[in-house]
């Protein structure tokens, strides 16, 4: 095994944690290594088709998924530099306060050991340095104030506009959708076309993809991206108290050791239990940051209730973004829904195309042959949709595990285990009852639910936060309590999940960790 | 995969083309030109391959001419990490040609203890009933993939080369707008 020249900061995978970590420690001076197994991906290479977008989501080693409701993970997988938010939808909601408490305020679940206040201030960060739209004040109706989104909300299209009649009459406020997306130009970085190809990954740069901000900025700043470099071990020293880099294997299939003063696993909720479970030695038996057998467990995702609805007038579905134009928390409350526990987040007016998992062929799944046809020509012109987007508790028996099946290079294949709840049915079957209740109320010509197995959408868990190893893997700065330079970022340290999208937390949270890690570099880099 | 490999992949990638292989030499092109060309198979048989047509035009008026046995056959014999087809964001365990395999296996199986036959010999309307009654898990005797799972992945496939291309976007009327076009209207 090849040894190479020592690092400050070995950084695996290039998403969205990791982009965050290479920039801020790049910035502070630190030398940066960043491994991802995939391609170097360059925004000349998204190309807008929902065909040769694939190419940007997971083909590495696949998991094993077993459980009542097996994660269907590949479709917001990543694969390469950027991650999955290379080709994510950009939507940036933030977490509530009652996310923060739900076994205080409860006794369900678990607690954070931080609250909304400590990482609000690091939501407005990200904002300004990725660049956000929306309307800040008008989500003060369920957030306490921040700081204004550094651009104003994105055009709406009447795909999404058709439905607010119909959120009115049920009694749902719907405000500008906070994206990740440039309604102006922002930070040299140009202004949406509205083309409705986020999702396969944008190339212009409007959308805030990794490539185009804090990996770019991390780039600048002198951090090295290493592609095609699959991390299988983490390694540590003789006593086992201090980890002193990785283990992977380059694009000739070369095993290669790069030591680091400083490990940060930004790998995917499931890689990076994987690569710690594998990286079991004597003085770690169970795997690295294990010693309270919680590394993998509380793996969560969140579900959606989808309703679609052809309206009789062309609502120009095909244009706007692949994020939605309005979201809502009105149905955040833990217990919005009578007999179901968890919140609902609801969103509207996504984009839509013809083909892949999210095409609108797939709106009605029972249709084939002619019949198929007929509908594509009417959906083209007045189909739409709406999503509520559900939280499932964590709960421990969810878990990743190592497997017996090895993948080409001897590692273990892993299995990720997930079953939903009685709760999780209930928040789903509600929001599909109310989804119908809003698209009659909106006019809709014809509308029903999207109803077929309960999804599992976002990813997160498997290395939770907390107050001590002996309720769970790191701290709320996703340093592992038992080894001070190993570093976990990423959707896998949320204790509990939410129902908004991840993405914004998994920066504001990325960007708390490697401040904290900077700033107090000599104690912990020693 | 070796160098040269991954070189020819992400040129055709590139341009939206697909590699096949005519007369001993790569060539780029669609599946609908693979297919007017006569472009021998890679792996699929041709009992396979015409199985393949009958199910996609079943599923998608106009699959079969858009070429969906050439593309299902170049994507299965690609490398996985470089194959694009939705059966990889539906997490089939490659190599994917076994799950087609089986998949007409399983198919020309209950066509033949129904009918006689296999399912690309099958009148239209026997070909309809077959799939309406697989996209519900309602063969009796079947042994394969479940049912409903054939249906979504092949289907995402007939959607794919008729409905998910610029000529496809043109048929409906939908204005495609593309960042980054695919060359070749794919």
């Amino acid at each position: 095994m090849a040894k190479l020249d020592k690092v400050d900061v070995v950084i695996v995978g290039a998403g969205a944690s990791g982009s965050v970590y290479a920039a801020v420690l790049a910035k502070a001076g630190k030398k940066v290594v960043v491994l991802d197994q995939g391609p170097d991906w360059k925004t000349t290479d998204l190309i807008s088709s929902d065909f040769w977008g694939r190419r940007i989501k997971t083909a590495g080693a696949p998991f094993v998924l077993e459980g009542k409701n097996p994660v269907s993970y590949a479709y917001q997988s990543g694969w390469g530099v950027g991650g999955a938010a290379l080709h994510y939808f950009a939507n940036l909601p933030r977490l509530l306060p009652n996310d923060f408490k739900i076994k205080s305020e409860h006794n369900r679940a678990l607690d954070w050991p931080i609250s909304y206040q400590d990482v609000a201030p690091y939501y407005d960060k990200v904002a300004r340095d990725i660049g956000v739209s929306g309307d800040a004040k008008a989500e003060e109706i369920w957030r306490q104030p921040g700081l204004p989104y550094p651009m104003p909300p994105m055009k709406t299209f009447r795909h999404g506009d058709v439905w607010l009649k119909g959120f009115e009459a049920v009694g749902i406020r719907m405000v500008p959708a906070a994206v990740g997306m440039n309604s102006t130009e922002y930070r040299g970085r140009p202004p949406c076309i509205y083309d409705g190809w986020c999702h396969v990954g944008c190339p212009t740069g409007a959308l805030s993809n990794p490539l185009v901000t804090y990996l770019a900025d991390a780039r600048k700043a002198g951090a090295e991206v290493r592609p095609w470099s699959t991390v299988t071990r983490v390694l540590t020293n003789g006593k086992g108290n201090r980890v002193s880099g990785v283990e992977y294997y380059d694009q000739r299939g070369e095993k290669q050791f790069q030591p680091g003063a400083v490990v940060v696993l930004a790998a995917w909720a499931a890689q990076n239990p994987r690569i710690m479970l594998n990286s079991a030695s004597d003085k770690h038996p169970k795997g690295l940051a294990n010693s309270s057998g919680l590394v993998g467990r509380y793996m969560m995702t969140h579900y959606a209730s989808g309703t679609w609805a052809i309206f009789d007038e062309n609502v120009a579905n095909h244009m706007g973004t692949t994020g939605s134009q309005y979201m809502s928390y009105d149905r955040y409350g833990k217990t919005s829904h009578k007999g179901a526990f968890g919140s609902t987040f609801i969103v509207v007016g996504s984009a839509l195309k013809t083909s892949g998992l999210g095409g609108f062929a797939n709106a009605r799944l029972d249709l084939f042959g002619p019949d198929l046809h007929a509908f594509m020509k009417r959906a083209a012109r007045g189909l739409s949709r709406i999503t509520a987007f559900g939280e499932e508790l964590p709960h421990i028996e969810n878990r990743v595990e190592l497997a017996s099946d090895k993948d080409e290079l001897g590692m273990p294949l892993a299995k990720i285990i997930h079953s939903y709840d009685e709760d999780v049915a209930a928040v789903w079957n509600a929001n599909f009852e109310e989804g119908l209740r809003i698209a009659k109320a909106a006019g809709a010509q014809e509308f029903w639910s999207a109803r077929g197995n309960i999804p599992t959408i976002h990813l997160m868990g498997g290395t939770i936060m907390g107050t001590g190893a002996g309720n769970s893997v790191v701290n709320s700065y996703g340093q592992t309590h038992e080894i001070p330079n190993l570093y976990v970022a990423g959707p896998g340290i949320f204790p509990t999940g939410g129902a908004s999208n991840p993405t914004n937390t998994i920066f504001a949270l990325s960007l708390r960790g490697a401040e904290q890690l900077a700033a107090r570099w000599k104690t912990i880099a020693v | 995969m070796d160098h040269m490999k991954r070189r020819d992949f992400m040129r055709g990638a590139a341009v939206g083309t697909f590699a096949f292989t005519v007369g001993g030499a790569q060539s780029l092109m669609t599946p609908r030109e693979a297919r007017a060309q006569g472009v021998p198979f890679r792996l699929l048989k041709a009992s396979e391959a015409e199985a393949l047509e009958a199910l996609g035009e079943t599923l998608v008026p106009g699959a079969r001419a858009a070429g969906i046995a050439h593309f299902i056959d170049q994507q299965v014999s690609v490398a996985p990490e470089e194959a694009l087809l939705e059966a990889r964001i539906l997490n089939v365990k490659p190599p994917y040609v076994n799950f087609y395999r089986a998949a007409i296996g399983a198919i020309d199986k209950v066509s033949q203890a129904r009918a006689g036959r296999r399912f690309a010999e099958l009148t239209a309307p026997q070909q309809r009933e077959l799939v309406d009654l697989m996209r519900q898990n309602k063969l009796d005797g079947w042994q394969g993939p479940p049912g409903p799972f054939v249906y979504l992945v092949t289907r995402s496939d007939a959607v794919d080369v008729v409905y998910g291309t610029m000529e496809g976007y043109e048929a409906l009327g939908i204005p495609y707008m593309p960042h980054i076009a695919p060359e070749k209207r794919w």
